[in-house]
């Protein structure tokens, strides 16, 4: 075992390999940065280019692009507040607020090296998990996956922010999210909801657009109403310090960090859960991990644990979905779907075989994903200064490309005129949601774990009866929930007896 | 006491009239369809309504509804904000007409020569310079490169 690990080191390191790895990372790089261009889109289309290539080659080449787009999306992310990649949308909340407070190169240095410690816990969880995760993912039916989307809608309340006024607003993006997720034709009879006899609509509403327009649409009206720069009016030697302070604010928060990146790879190896429910989950944590209400608050206005959990959550996410994919041939997302398809291009079958006669093969993944982001890191620690000077350009010069990339990113989620009515409808919600002081992270949790709970629910109860309520992880996640709910406030409660003086 | 009339008041009827709609759209559907949609609908018809209350009735106490999110900018004369905020709802739907009535291709360079011209007051070269960048961004890599199937406007097709 350890001398196929360091097989797979040194297999990497091969130049024709590190050169194949090295196409890939520049591929990946500009497709992460780019909202119009999904990483999933990329990947399909580089399938054919791997025929003429080894395994090993041919792994490098695709996991070296993959792995590093959700590293480069946060920084499209955090400058303009336009998701590069749609599992870097949470990335918009505190990492733009803080570009906006002039702090882009700490949200930078922060994105990027908890992304890059998100990727070694995914591959290195990937490296250990292999033999000890067939009997966690065979024990996770569906009753145990609906009760972890009610596990995640249970972050609601700690996206709330403090009071009873916030909880019912953060309640009603919630469950606006939730019906929206609903939209589209009925899982089990296919019967149309809210379709308003749209055939755009069978399918749901799309994502992208309404990350798009939720985040991205009032950031470009307030940063017209401002008037100025992204940045604003502050000094530009803010921006360039920042970097190294984000890279140490991993460090300062780093068992955040580390739960979040373990949340991620969880997540990743479930399959069915999707990418984005990683970095909201994540985000949830992050925010419940504030001390009191007034650290709360700061949440969503440029705190950089708002950065740290999501950047985290994304990479290792990856490393996780790999696991069922390599080990069963099951994959834990799309992407990984169609990565199955560049196991059949090689003649390789997932499974024993990768655990045992390709194990070397297997390796060189894990080194890949690491070696891929390490290389991203460091060349994107060399420009960050240059790009967090874009927050410094006019926002008369930015407004119309930010609105160009929104507009196209939104557009090739179905090549549809719909995906652009969604982005303006969205778009006008979140800006009424940001005007009330409704926040949005709530909804998009709703969105990506409505459709999860229900497909679950209906299988559940259809194959179990009522009697999938008493299966053991399904309690578990059911007192896991419980006390996701009351934590936080009771922590906050203690402190305010705590604080209280004694008569 | 009466009611006072403003935006948070307007954004929970609206909720309310959604959560409304999808409890009257689910009485026709078949059981398993509909039970999802009205156990969502009636605790967010029911919050909708709360919201509404609390927002024609009484007043917010400092901070206490400020949400886990980013707050818009408050340092700005309110009429100015309002007139901005106009101009670029404004620009954002005339970019979607732009798109519906000559498509990407060609309303992308169009927008953006309009935007920096009228709407940010730039000079001519460097106006003409980021026009021509959106052009090449929108022809070379876009279009030529990736292969985006971009419609024809209502123009086009009009045209042949």
């Amino acid at each position: 075992m350890a001398e196929a690990f360091v097989a797979g080191f040194l297999v990497v390191l091969q130049w024709k390999t590190f050169s194949f790895m090295l196409i890939g990372i520049a591929v990946g790089f500009w497709v992460g940065l780019l909202p119009g261009i999904g990483g999933l889109t990329t990947l399909a289309l580089m399938l054919p280019f791997i025929y003429d290539m080894t395994p090993v080659e041919a792994f490098a080449f695709l996991l070296g692009m993959h792995s590093v787009t959700a590293t480069t999306g946060d920084i499209t992310s955090i400058l303009f507040g336009v998701p590069g990649e749609g599992s870097a949308a949470a990335t918009i909340l505190d990492g733009h607020a803080m570009a906006k407070k002039g702090e882009a190169g700490r949200a930078l240095g922060a994105a990027l090296m908890s992304s890059l410690v998100g990727a070694i816990i995914g591959a290195f969880a990937l490296a250990i998990s292999i033999p000890i995760m067939r009997p966690l993912v065979l024990t996770f039916g569906a009753p145990e996956l609906f009760m972890l989307a009610v596990m995640g809608i249970s972050f609601i309340s700690s996206l709330s922010g403090q009071g009873g006024r916030a909880m019912i607003r953060g309640f009603l993006g919630g469950l606006l999210g939730l019906l929206i997720a609903l939209v589209g034709l009925d899982p089990q009879a296919g019967i149309e909801r809210f379709t308003f006899d749209q055939l755009y609509l069978w399918d749901g509403v799309a994502i992208v657009p309404l990350i798009i327009g939720l985040f991205a649409m009032p950031e470009i009206i307030d940063l017209a109403v401002r008037g100025t720069s992204i940045a604003g009016e502050l000094p530009q030697g803010n921006l360039n310090r920042g970097v190294m302070e984000g890279v140490k604010d991993t460090f300062r928060h780093f068992w955040l960090t580390v739960r979040c990146s373990l949340a991620g790879t969880f997540i990743g190896i479930m399959p069915g859960l999707g990418g984005s429910v990683a970095q909201w989950i994540a985000y949830g944590h992050a925010a419940q991990s504030a001390r009191d209400a007034t650290e709360r608050s700061g949440f969503g206005k440029g705190d950089v644990r708002g950065v740290l959990g999501p950047g985290a959550a994304n990479n290792s996410k990856e490393g996780g979905s790999l696991i069922p994919t390599v080990a069963f041939g099951i994959p834990g997302s799309a992407a990984m779907a169609i990565l199955l398809g560049a196991f059949l291009i090689q003649g390789l079958r997932p499974g024993l075989d990768m655990l045992d006669k390709h194990l070397v093969l297997t390796f060189s993944m894990v080194w890949t994903m690491v070696i891929a982001n390490v290389i991203t890191v460091a060349v994107s620690l060399l420009f960050l200064n240059q790009l967090a000077k874009l927050t410094t350009v006019r926002g008369t010069i930015l407004i119309p490309f930010i609105l160009f990339l929104a507009f196209i990113g939104a557009f090739t989620e179905h090549n549809h005129i719909g995906d652009l009515v969604s982005l303006l409808l969205f778009g006008g919600l979140g800006y009424l949601m940001v005007r009330c002081s409704w926040p949005r992270a709530p909804l998009v949790l709703g969105f990506v774990l409505g459709e999860i709970a229900e497909t679950n629910f209906y299988i559940s109860s259809t194959r179990y009866g009522l009697s999938w309520l008493y299966h053991p992880v399904v309690l578990t996640l059911m007192v896991l929930t419980v006390i996701f709910i009351a934590y936080p406030h009771l922590r906050f409660y203690l402190k305010q007896v705590e604080n209280e003086p004694i008569a | 006491m009466k009611p006072k009339l403003n935006l948070h008041l307007f954004l929970a009827l609206g909720v309310a009239l959604v959560a409304s709609y999808a409890l009257y759209s689910a009485t026709d559907w078949p059981f398993r369809t509909a039970l999802f949609p009205k156990m969502i609908a009636v605790p967010l018809l029911v919050l909708a309504l709360i919201e509404m209350g609390l927002s024609a009735f009484s007043t917010e106490k400092q901070r206490e509804g400020h949400a886990v999110d980013f707050e818009l900018t408050a340092n700005i004369d309110p009429s100015v904000g309002r007139r901005r905020t106009l101009a670029i709802v404004g620009w954002i739907l005339s970019f979607f007409i732009l798109i519906l009535l000559i498509g990407f291709p060609v309303g992308v360079p169009v927008f953006v020569f309009s935007y920096l011209k009228l709407g940010g007051k730039e000079k001519w070269g460097l106006a003409l310079i980021l026009t021509a960048l959106s052009w090449l961004l929108m022809k070379g890599l876009f279009d030529r490169l990736l292969h985006i199937p971009f419609p024809d406007g209502w123009i086009q097709s009009l045209f042949g």
